[in-house]
């Protein structure tokens, strides 16, 4: 019997779901209305609606994987658990106090945001640990019991708890934990030395109490979920994205969703990274931009960057403001995030610059020219203005647009009180919205010292093949790559990632104080560890591998640098190895290194992968090199300083070989591609557009 | 603007670039500074010059400094010369009679140049944690600014790329916590790597002349936008006064007062009332006064326009010679950021007729730096540590004011408990909000918070440097003061109050408790909403006496619901 992955990606708008036939890599594709009050509903219509269209029976599909942000949403929307805070006594107010700051400088009406556990729930336990593990005062468990019984009167259905240096010893969270859950064993317990077991108390208890906030809206939503497939038949591994790009079943994810925060947007990302090692590039720079955002992350030879340094519920901003979401120390692939998409508003500003966004027509009223009511301008807007947009084609033409009611917009609001030219003016509104894109890319590439220059752009969403020629000249990129149907590569990203689990452990100590042997053993163990959850997944032995990571930094130093660990054996000149390859990672990233101080060992961290056979890219099936026009319009060019005639291509009929020299428009269903004067797309043998300089390539 | 002959397009592109260096320069820093107050609380700045010395962009971070680097990157560099700055140097200097503030702050400024064209200049300005002089962490109250540490004309740290041994080497003598101010001096140094690359990577894009056409522009555009903001403000002559608790020697409190004098020629502060300088640690420079100026004028306009010269220059000011606001050589200035956090809460308050919707009542209003440092047992190293405690913020209209929040130029994060616990040979008892702190009214202030230090195992020195032990932060429009902050030495033995400003040597098993002061409250208390004096005393921040007190309702504690019958008796009779 053939078999098939699905891979279910609710967005705010669509649910989308993308089926892969195992044996020959063929993708197909389906979308329904998203359901935000029940998001289960719009999952299982998603599912109904494709295995009836395919025909596909519940017992072929092999694994489901789902991204999701049911988690991220609760938080954002406060639809959380009532959730209680047990900490160290004398601590309890470390989520009233969090950092101490403010989000912006010289704004006298700022906020505060507000714990998500109020004070009357966040209660403090005597007991307390030294900074070296120690026990400096027992637990007292009497007075835990008095905590869970008022937790307990509060209504409290979820419990985070966070004892100080609990990273370093566990022994009275543990302690506490059972203790918790023979008194109170209808609450859910999140400890923070399973959670999130890395120092500073605050940024460990957020992670904590995110865990245990969504974690029974997250239960409640993948059991329902799981429930209902069950009684359909289905036996598919049910599994969840995770923010770091890998995946874990629903009933890990039930446990620790706060390392599935950022679900959905990592499937794009992960969907660039397998693209680039298709295909033979390992570093690739995503671009996913949509109708309200526009998401920049890195794949590094092959892998996507990790962040460990995320708020929830503030979009990740361009520089520096602080403070505006609730930070987590789990890892989250290392993506910008800004507010700029098709519906981004296009505005004067007092001092007579041009903006564009963060405000965002949304899809209601929509950009000018959906003639719904909206009246200021739009990215999307721009886009049609300069002819870019077949106004009978978006979205294959389900939503016809208006020409003359977005000239008018960009007249009146934009180009009239600029005296500019009307196209003039939708140019430099896109050039400002590129501008802010390319901002976006740099902050993930240049910032972290990467030459995007060494890259590949792989653009979609919606809108991204629309701008990401134009990004990549203005980074300096080579080569931008957009694959087939990019408005579903990012759903196509949860089939073609692995299973993972992460496991650190804290050594706080000094190189020439580390025993080579302890650190082996450590290893070992964590490595047992990732092998047994492996295991518990039912991933075959050839399928796993495990990677090894040291957090490292100068004595004194706060932030840590990751540097990989080879081999399992350890002894003195392995130790000073990783210390010089620290070194070298110090100089790459700062500019500087002092080869002379000592060097620190934070954590080890052992990643356990599960590797899941990857679906294969679909050849074409057209002509090889047929290219022929569907046909022909003016679009406005900065380069050519006004319209040209443009050929228009169908991107269903061109095939392999095909060079398409631009100024060139390829439209398809979901998306449209530029071509810019003096760049030229190669078409291979999956049907992606190859878009570099020259007149042929 | 295309009047002008700038493409509005690059312009906007080149605005956010420029910024973008400052963030990137920051991001440098903090990663690979040693010291838990700057990779930590984040007490430094960086920002950008033009070639003509013009502040073009600043990073988020401590608006005291920015302002403060305004004034000082100027002298330092007309003093050494521009001309004898060549690329790969770096110019090191604190002097606080040479456009600096406190002997803490140290500047890193390097030349940036594209080939032989000097472009610009980058610049940081961190807080060391110790500086020398009389007192571990350079905080203690002395007579002079000589005995406040070691003073750093403008001399060249790095010529060439290379750090100059003796300069360094001269300087890391002077301090307490070598290793550590060593790492933090290379990571200034690794700001300014950064920051030069991204500018030389900007004029090679944009080319050196564009760059300076737009970075021109810039302050022009600026310039315009705060013109039109500032010609929006009520005009009128605007007067208040506020009191320090003491000057650190003498327990005479200390005036500051400041007139805000807004009329068509703009915004004008004159600081003429304040007290003569003392021989004691409350002075500040005229480059801090410069940047709490700055702030308050930020604040009144839009928050979207840039900082830079075409803001800058809208700051004026008359800060007479010789007083607490600006002052002689070589009067002690170490507490001049308390002085001037101070100085913001007079301004705000002296506005708060004018702009009832925008100013906040009395806020922290001080600094509140804890410092110490004694030899730890662990390694037999010396040992500084420093922090500055947040406390609560004021009411404002149809706002409360937050609690446990840095106020006004000051935005330093707090030094996690577990963090300085590894690190410095110190215990943390408790941190914790002070239930009952705010000052009352219609829209409450913040709650201060308390931190209890204990030094288990050895001798230590503290100082305190902070204030508001005497009076806590003003109420406006009816609303009642915050409590005030207090430092108390062992305040489960023989409590001993310390008073704001003090050196204490502690003994093994000595405690320190801060509690630091509430926000001042907004409006009548007796005015506020019931449901939301109901959530403050469940939440246990306002006692149920105090509601029935001072807010005048009354709450059934049980089923945590209002008592509608009391709560109108108890409101009318006090109509």
């Amino acid at each position: 019997m053939t078999q098939y992955r699905l891979g279910i990606d609710t967005g705010g708008t669509f649910t989308d779901a993308t089926l892969i036939d195992e044996s020959t890599g063929k993708v197909s594709i389906a979308k329904v209305p998203s359901t935000p009050a029940d998001p289960a509903i719009g999952f299982l219509n998603a599912i109904r609606r494709i295995t009836a269209e395919q025909h596909v029976d519940a017992e072929a599909i092999t694994y489901v994987v789902h991204g999701t942000t049911v988690a991220t949403n609760a938080v954002i929307e406060g639809n959380v658990a009532e959730t209680g805070f047990l900490t160290t006594e004398g601590f309890r107010d470390m989520l009233e106090i969090a950092r101490q700051i403010r989000p912006s400088l010289y704004d006298l009406r700022f906020e505060k945001l507000r714990p998500l556990v109020p004070r009357n729930r966040s209660l403090g336990v005597p007991e307390r640990l030294a900074a070296d593990g120690s026990v400096l005062q027992a637990l007292d468990e009497s007075a835990l019991v008095a905590a869970a019984q008022r937790l307990r009167e509060e209504g409290v259905e979820s419990i985070a708890l966070c004892f100080l240096h609990s990273y370093g010893n566990p022994v009275h969270e543990r302690r506490a934990g059972a203790i918790l859950a023979e008194v109170f064993p209808e609450a859910m317990i999140s400890l923070s030395s399973d959670v999130a077991p890395e120092f500073r108390e605050y940024f460990r208890a957020s992670t904590t109490v995110i865990n245990a906030a969504v974690r029974p809206v997250v239960a409640r939503y993948l059991g329902r979920i799981e429930e209902e497939l069950r009684g359909a038949g289905f036996d598919a591994e049910l599994l969840v994205m995770q923010s770091s790009g890998g995946v874990f079943t629903f009933e890990a994810a039930s446990e620790k969703p706060v390392f599935m925060v950022e679900s959905g947007p990592a499937a794009g990302v992960m969907a660039a990274t397998w693209l680039g090692e298709s295909l033979g590039f390992s570093n690739v720079l995503s671009f996913d931009m949509g109708g309200t955002t526009a998401k920049a992350g890195l794949v590094q030879n092959g892998r996507p960057v990790i962040s460990r340094d995320y708020e929830v519920g503030a979009m990740a901003q361009p520089g520096g403001t602080k403070a505006r979401g609730y930070p987590i120390r789990t890892p989250v692939i290392d993506l910008v995030e800004i507010g700029a998409g098709g519906g981004s508003i296009a505005w004067v500003d007092s001092g007579g610059g041009l903006r564009v966004g963060p405000r965002s027509a949304g899809a209601d009223p929509g950009p000018a020219s959906y003639g719904q009511g909206g009246t200021e301008p739009t990215i999307t807007d721009a886009n049609l203005v300069l002819g870019r947009i077949d106004p009978g084609y978006f979205l294959g033409g389900e939503v016809p647009l208006d020409l003359e009611k977005a000239q008018h917009a960009i007249q009146t609001r934009c180009a009239g009180p600029l005296g500019l030219d009307l196209h003039v003016a939708a140019n430099g509104i896109l050039d400002i919205a590129n501008a802010a894109m390319s901002h976006a890319l740099r902050l993930v590439s240049v910032q972290r010292g990467i030459d995007p220059r060494d890259f590949v752009l792989v653009g979609f969403g919606g809108a991204g093949p629309l701008h990401a020629n134009e990004l990549a000249r203005d980074a300096g990129i080579g080569t931008t790559l957009i694959p087939m149907s990019p408005g579903t590569t990012s759903a196509l990203g949860l089939l073609v990632t692995d299973l993972q689990h992460d496991f650190p452990a804290t050594v706080g100590r000094k190189t020439d104080g580390v025993d080579p042997a302890e650190l082996e053993q450590t290893f070992q163990d964590l490595a047992a560890k990732g092998r047994a959850a492996l295991s518990r997944d039912g991933v075959a032995n050839e399928a796993a591998r495990l990677e090894q990571l040291a957090d490292m930094r100068y004595a004194g130093q706060s932030f840590e640098l990751p540097v990989t660990v080879s081999g399992g054996v350890f002894n003195e000149s392995v130790l000073r190895e990783l210390v010089d390859r620290f070194h070298a990672a110090h100089l790459q990233a700062y500019g500087f290194n002092a080869p002379a101080e000592p060097v620190e060992i934070v954590n080890v961290r052992v990643t356990a992968i599960g590797t899941i056979g990857k679906p294969s890219l679909a050849r074409l099936t057209t002509p090889p090199a047929s290219a022929q026009p569907k046909g022909e319009r003016p679009v406005w060019f900065a380069q050519t300083g006004g319209f040209s005639p443009t050929p228009i291509y169908d991107r269903y009929t061109i095939g392999e070989g095909a060079i398409l020299t631009g100024p060139a428009i390829v439209e398809e269903i979901d998306s449209t591609t530029v071509i810019l004067p003096g760049y030229a797309a190669r078409v291979d043998a999956y049907g992606n557009l190859m878009i570099a300089q020259g007149e042929r390539q | 603007m295309s009047a002008t002959g700038v493409d509005p397009i690059t312009f906007e592109v080149v605005r956010n670039a420029l910024t973008e260096v400052t963030e990137m320069m920051s991001l440098a820093l903090r990663r690979s500074a040693y010291s838990t107050n700057i990779k930590t609380r984040a007490d430094f700045s960086c920002a950008v010059f033009d070639e003509h010395l013009n502040p073009v962009a600043q990073s988020f971070s401590q608006a005291n400094h920015l302002g403060t680097l305004v004034e000082m990157v100027p002298i330092m560099v007309a003093e050494y010369g521009e001309d004898n700055l060549r690329p790969g140097d770096v110019l090191l200097g604190n002097d606080p009679y040479r456009g600096g503030a406190h002997l803490n702050d140290i500047l890193v400024l390097s030349p940036v140049f594209f080939g032989e064209d000097r472009i610009g200049w980058v610049a940081n300005l961190a807080h060391h944690v110790d500086v020398g002089g009389g007192a571990p962490v350079s905080i203690g109250a002395f007579r002079e600014v000589y005995q406040e540490g070691v003073v750093i004309p403008p001399v060249k740290l790095v010529s060439a790329g290379e750090i100059v041994p003796d300069v360094f080497s001269l300087v890391l003598s002077q301090v307490r916590a070598r290793r550590e101010t060593a790492g933090d001096f290379r990571a200034q140094l690794a700001a300014n790597i950064t920051g030069a690359q991204r500018f030389q990577a900007l004029a090679e894009r944009y080319g050196v002349e564009e760059i300076r056409a737009y970075i021109a522009e810039l302050i022009a555009y600026t310039d315009r936008r705060t013109t039109a903001e500032i010609a929006r403000l009520p005009h009128g002559v605007y007067s208040a006064e506020g009191l320090l608790d003491t000057d650190g020697f003498t327990d005479d409190p200390v005036t500051l007062a400041a007139t805000i004098t807004i009329d068509d020629a703009g915004v004008h502060f004159d600081m003429a009332g304040s007290d003569p300088q003392r021989r004691a640690p409350v002075n500040s420079t005229h480059s801090q006064t410069f940047s709490c100026c700055a702030y308050v004028l930020k604040c009144l306009i839009d928050p979207d326009i840039p900082v830079n010269a075409g803001f800058y220059r809208h700051v004026r000011m008359t800060a007479p010679l010789g007083t607490v606001v600006n002052a002689k050589h070589p009067g002690p200035v170490v507490g001049g950021w308390e002085t001037n956090s101070r100085l913001t809460d007079v301004m705000l308050k002296a506005l708060a007729p004018a702009l009832p919707e925008l100013v906040p009542a009395g806020t922290k209003g001080m600094i509140c730096h804890a410092g110490f440092g004694g030899t730890d047992p662990r390694s037999g190293e010396f040992y500084c540590f420093l922090e500055t405690l947040a406390g609560g913020y004021g009411g404002r209209q149809g706002l409360d004011g937050p609690d446990a929040v840095q106020a006004h130029g000051q935005n330093t994060e707090n030094a996690p408990v577990e963090e300085t616990e590894l690190n410095y040979p110190v215990r943390i008892l408790r941190y914790e909000l002070v239930d009952d702190s705010e000052g009352a009214g219609q829209w409450r202030g913040g709650l201060g918070l308390r931190r209890d230090y204990h030094f288990p195992d050895h001798a230590a020195s503290f100082t305190v440097l902070s204030d508001r032990d005497k009076w806590g932060p003003h109420g406006l429009f009816g609303g009642l003061a915050g409590e005030r902050a207090s430092y108390i030495l062992n305040p489960n033995g023989e409590a001993h109050r310390l008073g704001s400003k003090a050196t204490v040597e502690l003994q093994s098993g000595d405690v320190v408790r801060y509690e630091t002061c509430g926000g001042g409250g907004y409006g009548p208390p007796e005015e506020r909403d019931p449901g939301l004096v109901l959530r403050d005393v469940r939440e246990g921040k306002v006692s149920k006496e105090r509601a029935e007190e001072t807010y005048r309702v009354a709450i059934n504690t049980p089923d945590w619901t209002i008592d509608d019958a009391a709560t109108a008796a108890l409101r009318g009779e006090r109509a």
